[in-house]
């Protein structure tokens, strides 16, 4: 144990001799670690901002659109393909979809928001009250549209937190402020809690008004829907949810399932196809950093080897004077363990250095599980390149090694 | 063997034979060379290069593994030992000093002192008690923290014998120790080597240097890989004369060579 522990401090003295030299070979360990470490995190960074901004297009939902979704399918075998307030009626039976918590029809724009000279471009959706709920939109202050202002075709709205301090200077309260939408004015009821940016998207630049007040004033006389919003009871019975708003709109429009002219899409499904590209994605920078701790493994060997080479005299002396294999093969070894771990450790710190930077966009999130997965890395990179090496100098024979000029 | 036998040699060796392949040419380096060393004994090994003698002090040395014939050293037969049981008794058994001293010059002298010991398992203090001891023994108790470097080559090859003492070896041997020294430090080395046979140790000593066979108590003439004299010292006159018979060149031209 003794003779291990000497050897340590023989291992470090012969590190320390040529130490540029050292350091050099622990910068290519230093950069392979640090990049493992950094292209980890923005995997992770960028799947977890993708994740986000699909959870927050509400978790339990279902979205049908108009349209088929193998696309092949003419218009004339299609009687009566939009999405209008009978399909909503028929999706809201609860005999047909037990599963369906609420649909909510949805019309979409985008305009111009106009408050005392200030412009600001938002999306505007005309829906109803559970468009909020099944989006996770909540109000904190004011009230939302409600079923009445729905029937009454009144022009209010609730709007999102990007909105308000975009058009309202900070203080004033917008409750009850008229803003002219396109050309028409609508009466602000509601402010809604900001969800956050989420990467894709601002789901704070957002207005909110009854499809009724939307399809009078802003998108003309058509009584259709761009989508209708299915929230399931639960996220267990959303597939469930998914066939029966299917089976009903294949009825409601005397066709068959297959050849739905709708296309009905499960977020979850969305946040699945999702965060499986985001891990291809962090596999391949996984990959890439690998690549780079290769080269810093082949820099390690050939340094020791160098070391071999250079120091075989010495390893005929230690030889001579007693030093059995296994001491010689240990000494070679420790030597490129220390210095794969010292750039190691380094690595890591530079590693975590660089993840507090938002690189490209991508807030760099540190896997916990890339620290020691890179340490560990860097000290099988030094037994592994420094094994060939400390053989061979532990297989001279000594009176070669001593001769070896 | 003229010389009184006590009951285990240090080193016996019998019928020692050394080939190697040159191509397809087999040449033999030593051809049957039998000898016995008693304890106590200090031994010259002279001869000229090509004699055999580089190769007679590696398997004395246990560096190397005859071809063919027996030896033991101080009674074990290191025939058929692996890497690891010719470590440990080079290690134990023998006390190496080089002609080009073979220090490591990244440790300071202490530290090369200590390093048998340390490969042989002694414990840190008692290892740096020995070693201090050995250094003193040779009048170096003052630069036991000098590199190489830092040290002369007479230095530097007391550093060396103080390296092969302290593991209180039954041999040293010694190979051309004087060849990288001037005459001055020569004769002090040499009158260190002296005083060491007086302490009773055995030493084995190659050199091809007569003036240095000098201090052996017995000198042994290789030429062409086979023993052609082996005298007990009685003056220089008998060395040069067995020299000049074996057809090695006299003392004056050696140094005039050197």
């Amino acid at each position: 144990m003794s003779a291990i522990f000497g050897n340590f401090f023989m291992a470090v003295r012969g590190i320390g001799s040529n130490w540029l030299r050292t350091f050099l070979t622990m910068l290519g360990v230093l950069i392979g670690v640090a990049s493992v470490i950094v292209l980890l995190a923005i995997g992770t960074g960028s799947s977890q901002s993708i994740e986000k901004s699909i959870q927050s297009l509400g978790s339990n939902t279902l979205t049908v659109f108009s349209g088929s979704r193998s696309g092949s399918s003419s218009g004339t075998q299609i009687r009566n393909s939009t999405l209008n307030i009978a399909s909503v009626t028929a999706l809201s039976s609860s005999v047909n979809d037990p599963d369906v918590k609420s649909v909510s029809p949805v019309v979409t724009t985008s305009l111009s928001a106009t408050y005392d000279g200030t412009s600001y471009t938002t999306s505007v959706i005309g829906s109803t009250s559970s468009y909020l709920t099944a989006e996770n939109y909540t109000v904190s202050a004011g009230r939302s549209i409600s079923h009445s202002d729905v029937v009454n075709h009144a022009q209010v709205i609730d709007i999102g937190s990007s909105v308000a301090s975009a058009l309202f200077a900070t203080g004033s309260d917008p409750l009850g402020k008229q803003v002219q939408l396109g050309s028409s004015d609508f009466t602000i009821v509601g402010l809604l809690a900001s969800k956050g940016s989420s990467g894709l998207s601002n789901e704070d630049a957002v207005v909110i008004a009854p499809y009724t007040a939307v399809q009078d004033q802003l998108t003309g006389e058509s009584q259709s829907f761009s989508e209708l919003l299915v929230q399931g009871k639960s996220s267990s019975t959303l597939s469930l949810a998914e066939s029966e708003v299917e089976s009903t709109l294949a009825s409601l429009n005397d066709t068959t399932v297959s050849s739905l002219p709708f296309t009905v899409i499960d977020s979850a499904s969305l946040l699945t196809a999702a965060t499986s590209s985001s891990k291809t994605f962090t596999a391949l920078l996984g990959w890439m950093a690998a690549v780079s701790l290769l080269v810093g493994a082949i820099g390690v060997m050939n340094i020791m080897l160098v070391t071999v080479t250079e120091r075989t005299r010495e390893i005929g002396i230690r030889k001579a004077i007693g030093a059995r294999k296994v001491i010689i093969l240990t000494q070679f070894l420790i030597e490129s363990m220390v210095i794969s771990f010292l750039g190691g450790i380094c690595g890591v710190f530079a590693g975590i250095l660089v993840s507090r930077f938002k690189i490209d966009g991508v807030k760099p999130v540190l896997a916990s599980y890339s620290i020691p997965l890179a340490l560990g890395v860097a000290i099988s990179v030094g037994i592994v390149a420094g094994f060939y090496p400390a053989y061979r100098a532990a297989s001279l024979r000594p009176i070669d090694a001593l001769r070896y000029e | 063997m003229s010389h009184v036998t006590s009951p285990t040699p240090i080193i016996a060796m019998k019928d020692i034979v050394k080939s190697y392949m040159m191509g397809e040419v087999e040449v033999l380096a030593t051809r049957g060379i039998s000898l016995s060393v008693q304890k106590g004994e200090f031994v010259a090994i002279m001869g000229m290069s090509g004699s055999g003698k580089s190769t007679l002090m590696n398997i004395i040395g246990c560096l190397d593994v005859p071809t063919s014939g027996h030896y033991r050293l101080d009674g074990v037969n290191i025939r058929h030992l692996d890497d690891r049981a010719l470590s440990q008794i080079r290690n134990k058994k023998i006390g190496f000093v080089f002609q080009g001293f073979n220090l490591i010059s990244r440790m300071a002298a202490i530290q090369n002192v200590e390093l048998p010991m340390a490969y042989a398992g002694v414990r840190t203090k008692e290892r740096r008690k020995r070693a201090l001891a050995a250094l003193n023994m040779v009048g170096l108790g003052d630069r036991l923290d000098h590199f190489s470097s830092e040290l002369s080559g007479g230095q530097q090859q007391r550093v060396a014998i103080a390296r092969a003492m302290c593991t209180n070896p039954a041999l040293i041997l010694a190979d051309e120790p004087t060849g990288n020294l001037d005459s001055r430090s020569s004769a002090e080395l040499m009158t260190l080597f002296s005083g060491l046979h007086d302490q009773g140790r055995t030493i084995v000593m190659i050199t091809h240097e007569p003036d240095i066979a000098e201090y052996a108590s017995r000198v042994v003439i290789l030429r062409d890989g086979a023993i052609v004299s082996d005298k007990p010292q009685s003056s220089s006159r008998a060395v040069s004369y067995e020299l000049e018979m074996s057809g090695a060149p006299l003392l004056g031209q050696v140094r005039a060579q050197d």
